[in-house]
């Protein structure tokens, strides 16, 4: 892959095997990248491809079996568990698929309760948190429980959540998936939104080529190993799209349901 | 196959709810023990008593089985609801109503006869750890030989199944009813958080408190029937609506931005129990009851043991005592049946004296806790008018103050291994109950008790707190001891007769002598004869045994006897209250685990380290389990301090009235650990499985 930008965070060799000695499953097989600061990238693949282990190991909630993963200067592979604990509380945020919001926490709850896990004054947990709901647009929907709103505002508030802390890298995992069209467009936007205003940096795993044409970059996965690289540029989203579904179908149509 | 299916189901469920099992078992087994005392109880027969403690353990057993019933009910009604997307699969693969019905019924009976099996076999161990505590407690020896009483088993199993298929009933009732989309959803109905009108329900925290208070002063004042009606339906009322006040309190301080709210993990900690407290307030309402009720239980066996004891051993300091209200009587007929019973006795015949005064008993009327200011005037004079008519009906004290002679004294004194006590011509003693001492121990000054001359007083050397079986016969609460030439202006009273027995001290005694009865029309013995009205008790309550009669090593075991009526039900209760409370607490908790599985991986993510997830297991166990047992202490807590300080007033026993409450707490602390350890281990493991 191209050395280029900043380097923020370098993912070296890394290589993660499951299964026994008899049995080796490699999920992710010597991959190495970067990804540079303000950047929207994205990691393409279909199911068993080892995406969501490269974005867990990443996250740190999942262990490397070879390799090395650098966030600026610090390696994460090297940390014990609760220094990683803390990495992740001051340096990541997360938006999964199925929201991971706290059923029993209003929406404006699950953003505050983000901060206080930080430490932080009332008076400015209360700002970020208002400010983060407008930038959002889930300021009239605060007060509400996460089964009282829809999906695509519950998507929104894990956003403003995993941002909230203004944290080094955004990792989203499929964060579409659940989400009905326009819902899904609204999030992406927002993505870009964030990105551009805010310079977030964000790392998106998906399998959804429509999704992945928000990114600036994307990575294409087969068998643990990354196959292709696609770099958005000045490009406009359809033609890059287009671009995504070309090298799609050199998969051989493993990823059916793009739109 | 379905049988397959329900086995394989209820291998799983075994698996889910341990505890629940556990705790069925435990209860079999407590039913079991308990209830072979119901069916074949020696004791009973070897002490010809009324049957006082079958009456109390069948009392017990009823409020046992209902509670249990609920515990069964709440609990194929709680693995319904968590199982019901899975019987909503059933229905739409193709099964039947009926059969899926069934098949949870099957699964339940089987979980039911697993436990039950079990039961019964700890219940015959238990059965026999139990009656050889009784025989040890009657001082009896018991030799173990294990055995299978059917009529127990009878009822234990009529008593248990019957319970689970009330509950399995009304269940198949609920199958009936609902639909595949209805179950499907049952699960996810309780998940939804409504508040509404919560700064209205807030209202209800104070409210509860201050009835509490309310509660706390007049308890100990509450008279007629109806104050006591009235306080006990707002009792209840308070136990159910403090926690739907408290929840709203909680959710209000959360909405308002309260500053805790802001301070590491509060604001989860806090949604977490506000939302698990509002969802089960009626079933909180219902613990907090339990735990009041096995804590009130226990302390008043602990009260009953204490007594039981400590007062008990010196309560019949003589071997044998004899009352007669005759002045001439010779007991001739009770010193034939000693005679006949025994190797050799010393006999001492001897009398009381009254100068037809009431001055000393005016004088412990009007001093005594016991009797308060019932028998003063308002200006705090005694009241003369109350205490003549109380002591002519009341039954309490002798109309006539009571006396002895100091040879008399001395003589009883070494029959009992006292030290001898010596007055000079002009002074006297006042022999009182040891547990009066506290209350009269300035001497009475106003006392005008004429010496041998009629010309002066006589002046109170002190007062002697020694037992000396003053329930009627030396006295009643008191006796006071003169010079014996005092004596000679004085009448006798009535005649006793002091046995010190020598040798072997046969333990039907007492029976025998209360042969010497005569019989009455339904040829019975005449029980008024032995309980003679006309012997006075003394101020003893609760625990009072006033008998012509006084047979120590016949009266001992019998009044432990009848003592541990009250202590075995007491403990029965008490012990089957707190494990169904302590059991819904943990199934409630372990089963919500996959739920808080979820929620702490989120928190994982969001940062949290392990040891951080860990303590807040331990505080969100620790505060759901504390809850309703220190609001049941808080409640129960009045009523067992007061009814304790009565206890020890009235009966004299040597302890602390906080004693009795802390010793229960201590007991079923005890259990509630075991539980809470069992639970958060659960807890623990079910939290970290899939994060490792």
């Amino acid at each position: 892959m191209a050395q280029t930008g900043n380097n923020y965070i370098r993912v070296c060799n890394v290589e993660k095997y499951y299964g026994n000695e008899s049995n080796v499953t490699k999920a992710v097989d010597n991959v190495s990248f970067h990804v540079d600061k303000g950047e929207f990238i994205g990691v393409m693949g279909a199911s068993g491809s080892g995406k969501t282990t490269l974005l867990n190991m990443m996250a740190t909630i999942d262990r490397v079996t070879a390799g090395h993963i650098y966030y600026e200067n610090t390696d994460i592979t090297e940390l014990s568990e609760n220094a990683l604990s803390e990495f992740r509380r001051k340096n990541l945020g997360f938006v999964f698929q199925d929201y991971n919001l706290l059923d029993t926490l209003t929406i404006e709850e699950n953003i505050i309760l983000a901060q206080t896990l930080q430490g932080g004054r009332k008076k400015e947990i209360n700002e970020r948190c208002s400010s983060i709901l407008r930038l959002l647009g889930i300021e009239d929907i605060r007060e509400k429980f996460p089964y009282q709103v829809s999906g695509g505002q519950k998507q929104r508030c894990a956003c403003a959540r995993a941002l909230v802390s203004n944290p080094k890298l955004l990792l989203a995992d499929e964060p579409t998936g659940a989400l009905d069209s326009k819902a899904a467009q609204t999030l992406l936007e927002t993505f870009t939104r964030l990105n551009r205003e805010l310079g977030a940096t964000i790392l998106m795993v998906t399998h959804d080529a429509f999704s992945a044409s928000y990114c600036k970059r994307i990575l294409f996965l087969k068998d643990g190993k990354i196959f292709h690289e696609l770099i958005r540029g000045e490009k406009k989203r359809n033609i890059f799209l287009q671009e995504i579904l070309d090298v799609l179908s050199l998969t051989g149509g493993e990823m059916s349901d793009v739109c | 196959m379905f049988a397959k299916l329900a086995f394989r189901n209820m291998k799983r469920s075994a698996k889910d709810y341990l505890v629940y099992i556990l705790t069925m078992t435990i209860i079999t087994a407590l039913i079991y023990a308990f209830g072979s005392l119901i069916f074949q109880n020696e004791l009973e027969d070897l002490f010809d008593l009324e049957p006082v403690m079958n009456a109390m353990l069948i009392l017990a057993t009823v409020f046992i089985v209902i509670i249990v019933a609920w515990l069964i009910n709440y609990m194929v009604r709680f693995m319904l609801e968590k199982r019901s997307s899975e019987f909503g699969i059933y229905l739409l693969l193709g099964m039947k109503k009926k059969t899926v019905s069934r098949l949870y019924i099957r699964e339940n009976l089987l979980l039911g006869s697993f436990s039950f099996c079990c039961g019964i076999i700890l219940g015959i161990l238990l059965q026999q750890v139990l009656v050889s505590v009784m025989y040890s407690m009657v001082r009896l020896e018991y030799h173990l030989h294990i055995m299978f009483h059917y009529k127990t088993f009878l009822m234990t199993a009529l008593c248990y199944f019957g319970c689970y298929l009330l509950a399995l009933i009304r269940c198949r009732h609920k199958f009936r009813k609902m639909n595949i989309h209805a179950l499907m959803e049952a699960r996810r109905r309780n998940e939804k958080i409504i508040e509404k009108h919560e700064k209205g329900k807030r209202i209800l925290l104070p409210l509860s408190m201050i009835f509490i208070l309310l509660f706390w002063s007049v308890f100990g004042r509450l008279g007629d029937t109806m104050e006591v009606i009235i306080f006990l339906v707002g009792l209840v009322l308070t136990i159910y609506l403090f926690y739907t006040g408290m929840s709203a309190w909680i959710i209000c301080y959360i909405r308002q931005k309260g500053n805790a709210v802001y301070k590491g993990q509060n604001l989860f900690l806090l949604r977490q129990f506000a939302s698990k407290i509002k969802t089960m307030q009626f079933t909180m309402g219902t613990l907090t009851s339990l735990f009041a009720l096995a804590l009130l239980g226990a302390s008043i066996a602990f009260m009953f043991s204490e007594y039981e004891n400590t007062i008990l051993e010196e309560k019949f300091p003589f071997d044998v005592l004899v009352y007669s209200a005759d002045t001439d009587d010779d007991f001739s007929e009770e010193k034939a049946v000693i005679n006949a019973e025994t190797a050799s006795a010393e006999y001492y015949p001897y009398h009381i004296y009254t100068d037809k005064n009431n001055q000393v008993n005016t004088w412990l009327l009007t001093h005594l806790e016991a009797w308060g200011t019932m028998y003063r005037t308002a200006d705090g004079k005694p009241d003369m008018a109350e205490i003549e008519e109380m002591l002519l009906n009341e039954g309490c004290y002798y109309p006539y103050d009571t006396y002895m002679g100091l040879s008399d004294y001395n003589h009883l004194r070494q029959m009992l291994g006292y030290g001898k006590k010596e007055i000079t011509s002009g002074e006297y003693f006042l022999q009182i109950k040891p547990r009066l001492y506290n209350e009269v121990t300035d001497a009475p000054e106003d006392l005008q008790i004429a010496d041998a001359s009629g010309n002066t007083f006589l002046s109170c050397a002190g007062i002697i707190p020694d037992y000396f079986s003053q329930d009627g016969h030396n006295g009643a609460d008191y006796v006071v001891v003169v010079p014996d030439e005092v004596l000679e202006r004085m009448s006798p009273y009535y005649s006793e007769l002091a046995v010190d027995l020598k040798g072997a001290r046969p333990v039907n005694l007492q029976n025998k002598l209360m042969e010497l009865a005569p019989e009455n029309d339904d040829m019975e013995l005449d029980m008024d004869y032995i309980n003679n009205p006309d012997l006075c008790c003394g101020s003893d309550a609760i625990i009072t045994f006033g008998s012509v009669y006084l047979a120590r090593e016949s009266l001992i075991p019998e009044v432990k006897y009848m003592l541990g009526s009250i202590i075995i039900p007491m403990f029965y209760i008490g012990l089957v209250f707190v494990c169904v409370a302590v059991t819904v607490l943990s199934v409630q908790q372990l089963s919500d685990s996959a739920k808080y599985r979820f929620r702490y991986d989120v928190l994982a993510k969001l940062g949290l380290e392990r040891n951080q997830i860990r303590c807040m297991i331990l505080k969100q166990l620790a505060a759901y389990y504390l809850c309703p047992a220190l609001f049941a202490m808080v409640i129960s807590g009045k009523m067992i301090l007061y009814v304790s300080k009565q206890f020890v007033t009235a009966t004299g026993v040597p302890a602390f009235a906080g004693t009795f409450f802390l010793k229960s707490i201590a007991l079923f602390f005890g259990i509630y650990l075991v539980y809470f350890i069992v639970t958060y281990v659960g807890f623990k493991r079910n939290v970290e499985e899939k994060r490792r």
